[in-house]
């Protein structure tokens, strides 16, 4: 029963925040949006009562951005001038304690592997929470500076590489810290931080190189409700697939004696392969359709054989196979194993590599 | 046909194709295919149709295998399907049950048989009931049919997807040009002179054309691009654009795109008035108009060409972006072709590392073809840009579109004008003021040699107008040809200095001599003179002898139109809804069946489970169907 109070509490929270923000807010949405944000409210809701540790991230990230809301005072000059935000709380400081955080957690996982105590893996776990509540919280906080910027720039901040790149980050670490807790694999954690750190390091380059945190407007294109919903599906699904290869590279090491002593047993690692794969499938085939739905609006035609969509096509094709090949054909082990670890290659470059080789439509994440 | 194996050799197909089409890019104008990989690669290239991958016909064919393929698994599966949903798996035998690998006795003080069954309908089972041997109960239970349904949602889908998209196709088109019925037409036209074979009629079931519109302008049919032609769309209604408008952030960053556009229907003379923007398209009679880009519609110019090397005035031009504007200059026709006038241009400006974007001014494009055709391009800015804290008039001049513009920078005078420039070239080019100017320089060192030299004052002039009549190239090649190796630099640096004297003594006494006037009130005019002679001397590489500056214009845009008429649509996107319910189906929904027996006046039953996917999360159902039975027994 005691439980049922905080679920209670939680979806109580969450709906007041909407309120808030329907009732502050409501002259600059549309009904699209308003749709939208119920059902983030919803959605939201439905996470924290199935996944208790859900609620607190959710509710730390929401304080450190009120936080930061408030020592802002209106004026995005006061980063320059209040300690708390110069350090901590500014949208770029706060993404700044999340790249420092992954490569910690990533060493700490490693010592945890092989040292066995229960306790470092904790404070790898811990770690991770930490550095995913700044990264929600430094994109809700960009949220906000872009509106400081002029109301008429301000936009959801899912819009360019650099941006996307941090929710990769954070929807990739929360996908795995889910099945970490309910399948009990932090052994896991030393592979799937890796093509976290990857991305961290990208972002840190594209960042350093190309002053790409800079917040832009919104191309006319882009102006539309469809991108609250098409990229962060769209993500969902990425990192899905990403957290899936890293699982199936631990996978495939189970076959080396030395590791299988270290790693969870191979019936695990299959099954977390597949509802991983599973669910980003279907993320991804939403979100593709979506993407189509929304081209159809702003391009003229629901599917153009633009790079970005080909792309998505062909990663969405491969992970249909993969799943024909083992629902169907009930295949199992190594092969679906390297198979999804050539998927991750393949998403990738719809990812990232569609960006820097090809050029289309979809050019507004260009380096 | 409708193996697995072959749907999946055709998708890897379709896969590889993909690709290649995203690797080469597609619909490019063929030229460009010809200067990249040359005459023999293209050849091949264009009888594989890899330009237009996702319009060829092999990549067609292989689309429509793969639909068949598809609906003869559906057909071959579906009563297959249908009748498992059907069956409860009700002649099992004991023996098998046994040897489940789930199976399990609970024991039970009292049978409760209508209570289990209500029990197990409240977990979702569905129910059968059996005697077997004639005395003993056999309960089938299953659940989570859906799931196969989810096979048949999916892979109708599929078929409901690819028929929408095929609709959308060009198959129509693709039979009627190889029956010879149409033709695209390949040159540049008037509309009235296409012949009908490259015209579609209104009736045409789905196209997605183009429409460039300038403000002012009406037009009832569009273009569709195919391969390196195109075909006219005879359209149901005509399209006339009342204005266009381009609205802009605070940083100059274009914010929206607009078209106020009146529509005519032909059919009943019906009248829209209607606004469309990016994201925001119109459906009128089954085509739907989207705000694509935009063009100039051929602004109007008032021109003043300034020549860089004499003292001549200005001659003045009208032209018009998209026409040919032809000037006789000393006897000769010089072609001027403006190809584009831009409102807004957004630069990345500022000091390195702090570059912000930002607004310089209009800027026009120009060609200037000479008499044996060959021609540069131009591109000029009106208002002059800040430069190294210096404002600078700009104009970039390439020879070629694949180079990138070369820059000629004129300073801007202290009113930030052209004005000051034209009056340095006048006075550089002045006999009488740079001897004068020569000869009081020759003064000034007199103090260091002390003896009067006119001939000093002539070599300083001759200097200077060696430089006035071709730049510092020009005292680069007489240094060259005339100063030993080894003294050439020490020479030049004098040289340069000398010039740079002359030039800010002649602005000196212009100053003297004409108190009022402005264009030097700079606090060192001695920057200005020598960003003066740099522009001169780099004007000798421009190509021309003129500076177009635009004196005043009327900005005239055109608005760039999609028309799309896509019959297809309903049915893709139903077939999408289809297709995420039908995966959801198999992926999440549980499949399990159930038997219980129950031997006469036994005090226990037998439990055995089975599912077409026995994996983790089926065993943990397993596990959680058994504990709540046992307790059902327990109290
Ligand atoms: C382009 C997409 C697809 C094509 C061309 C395709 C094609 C096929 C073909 C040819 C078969 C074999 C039928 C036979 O053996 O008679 C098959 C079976 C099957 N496919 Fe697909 N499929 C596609 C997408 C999907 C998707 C997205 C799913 C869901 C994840 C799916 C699930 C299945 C299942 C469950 C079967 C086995 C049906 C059975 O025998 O009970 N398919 N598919």
């Amino acid at each position: 029963m005691k439980k049922n109070m905080y679920d209670y509490g939680f979806v109580a929270l969450l709906s007041l925040l909407g309120l808030y923000a329907l009732t502050n807010f409501y002259s600059y949405m549309d009904n699209y949006e308003v749709a939208i944000l119920v059902s983030s409210v919803a959605g939201f809701s439905y996470l924290g009562i199935k996944w208790a540790r859900f609620r607190y991230f959710f509710i730390a990230s929401f304080v450190l951005t009120f936080l930061s809301i408030y020592l802002y005072q209106g004026d995005l000059g006061q980063s320059e001038s209040k300690f708390l935000l110069k350090y901590i709380l500014s949208s770029q400081s706060a993404i700044m304690w999340m790249t420092a955080l992954f490569p910690l957690s990533l060493l700490i996982y490693w010592f945890y592997l092989f040292s066995k105590k229960e306790f470092y893996g904790n404070f790898a776990t811990c770690m991770v929470w930490i550095a995913v509540v700044f990264a929600s919280a430094g994109l809700l906080i960009r949220w906000f500076e872009s509106y400081l910027i002029d109301v008429e720039v301000g936009h959801i901040p899912v819009s360019n590489l650099y941006e996307v790149f941090i929710l990769f980050c954070l929807i990739a670490s929360l996908i795995y810290l889910f099945y970490e807790e309910k399948l009990n694999t932090k052994k896991l954690g030393p592979f799937v931080l890796i093509v976290i750190n990857a991305a961290v390091g990208f972002l840190l380059w594209y960042t350093l190189a190309k002053n790409a945190d800079v917040i832009q407007p919104l191309v006319p294109a882009l102006q539309s409700y469809w991108m609250k919903i098409h990229v962060p599906a769209n993500f969902i699904g990425y990192g899905a697939f990403s957290v899936a290869a890293m699982v199936s590279v631990a996978y495939l090491l189970t076959e080396n004696i030395f590791w299988r002593r270290h790693l969870p047993a191979k019936e695990i690692l299959d099954e977390m392969t597949y509802r991983l794969i599973a669910i980003g499938f279907i993320f991804f085939t939403i979100a593709t359709i979506l993407g189509a739905v929304w081209a159809a609006e702003a391009w003229g035609g629901y599917w153009s054989w633009d790079p970005k969509e080909t792309w998505a096509l062909i990663v969405w094709l491969n992970y249909a196979a993969w799943l024909h090949l083992r629902l169907i054909k009930g295949l199992r082990g190594n092969i679906l194993a390297w198979w999804s670890i050539a998927g991750l290659l393949i998403t990738t470059f719809c990812f990232l590599g569609v960006n820097l080789f090809l050029s289309g439509l979809h050019s507004y994440g260009e380096l | 046909m409708s193996s697995m194996r072959f749907a999946i050799s055709m998708l890897s197909v379709v896969g590889l194709a993909s690709i290649i089409g995203t690797v080469l890019q597609q619909n490019q104008p063929y030229e460009s295919y010809i200067v990249n990989f040359g005459q023999f690669w293209f050849e091949l290239f264009e009888m594989l149709s890899l330009y237009n991958v996702y319009q060829a016909t092999w990549f067609l064919l292989i689309l429509f295998f793969l639909v068949a393929s598809t609906s003869l698994c559906v057909y071959r599966n579906t009563p297959q399907v249908v009748k498992d949903i059907q069956r409860f798996q009700e002649n099992i035998r004991e023996e098998s049950l046994k040897r489940n690998k789930y199976a399990l006795e609970v024991p039970f003080k009292d049978f409760k048989r209508l209570e289990l069954i209500d029990f197990l309908k409240g977990m979702q089972f569905k129910i059968r009931e059996k005697k077997i041997n004639g005395q003993d109960d056999l309960i089938i239970a299953k659940k989570g049919d859906f799931q196969k349904l989810g096979y048949i949602f999916t892979h109708m889908a599929i078929i409901i997807i690819s028929i929408g998209g095929l609709m959308d196709g060009n198959l129509v088109f693709k039979l009627k040009e190889s029956m010879g019925i149409k033709q695209i037409e390949m040159q540049d036209k008037p509309i009235s002179e296409i012949s009908k074979k490259s015209w579609l009629e209104i009736s045409n079931f789905s196209y997605r054309a183009n429409m460039l519109l300038a403000e002012g302008e009406s037009q009832d049919v569009a273009v569709i691009p195919v391969k390196d032609g195109y075909l006219i769309q005879d359209l149901p209604f005509s399209v006339s654009l009342k204005d266009f408008k381009i609205e802009h952030y605070a940083s100059g960053q274009p914010r929206s795109f607009e078209s106020d556009l009146v529509i005519k229907s032909k059919k009943n003379g019906e009248i829209l008035t209607r606004k469309i923007s990016v994201n925001k398209p119109l459906t009128f009679e089954g085509v739907t108009i989207y705000q694509s880009d935009f063009q100039d519609g051929g602004s109007r110019m008032n021109l003043d060409l300034i020549d860089l090397h004499s003292i001549a005035g200005p001659l003045n031009m009208k032209a018009e972006v998209f026409k040919h504007n032809v000037m006789i200059v000393d006897n000769k026709k010089v072609n001027f072709e403006f190809e584009d006038f831009r409102l807004f241009n957004i630069l990345d400006i500022g000091p390195e590392k702090n570059k912000k974007p930002k607004n310089v001014g209009p800027n026009f494009r120009f060609k200037i073809r000479d008499e044996a055709g060959q021609a540069r391009e131009y591109e000029t800015y009106q208002l002059p840009m800040m430069v190294e804290d210096r404002y600078f008039f700009m104009s970039g001049m390439r020879n070629s579109p694949q180079e990138d513009y070369k820059y000629l920078r004129i300073p801007a005078d202290a009113d930030r004008s052209l004005e000051g420039f034209t009056i340095f070239k006048s006075l550089i080019h002045n006999g009488k003021k740079i001897d004068k100017a020569a000869n009081q320089l020759a003064k000034k060192n007199l103090i260091e040699t002390k003896e009067v030299s006119q001939d000093l004052a002539n070599s300083f002039k001759a200097i200077f107008e060696n430089f006035v009549s071709g730049g510092y190239n020009n005292i680069a090649m007489s240094i060259d040809s005339n100063v030993p190796e080894e003294k050439q630099e020490q020479v030049a640096s004098t040289y340069i200095k000398i010039i740079h004297l002359i030039a800010d003594q002649l602005i000196l006494d212009y100053q003297d001599n004409n108190p009022t006037s402005t264009p030097f009130n700079f606090d060192d005019v001695t920057v200005f003179s020598q960003d003066a002679l740099n522009g001169y001397s780099d004007s000798f590489f421009y190509g021309s002898n003129f500076w177009v500056e635009l004196r005043d214009f009327d900005h005239i845009q055109a608005s760039g139109l999609q028309l799309t008429k896509s019959p297809g649509q309903f049915w893709v996107y139903l077939g999408s809804i289809m297709l995420v319910l039908g995966i959801f189906c198999m992926i999440y929904i549980q499949e399990a069946r159930l038997w219980i027996v129950r031997k006469k006046g036994s005090k226990k039953i037998t439990l055995a489970f089975a599912s077409n996917r026995e994996h983790l999360e089926f065993e943990k159902f397993v596990l959680d169907t058994k504990d709540k039975i046992k307790r059902f027994y327990s109290h």
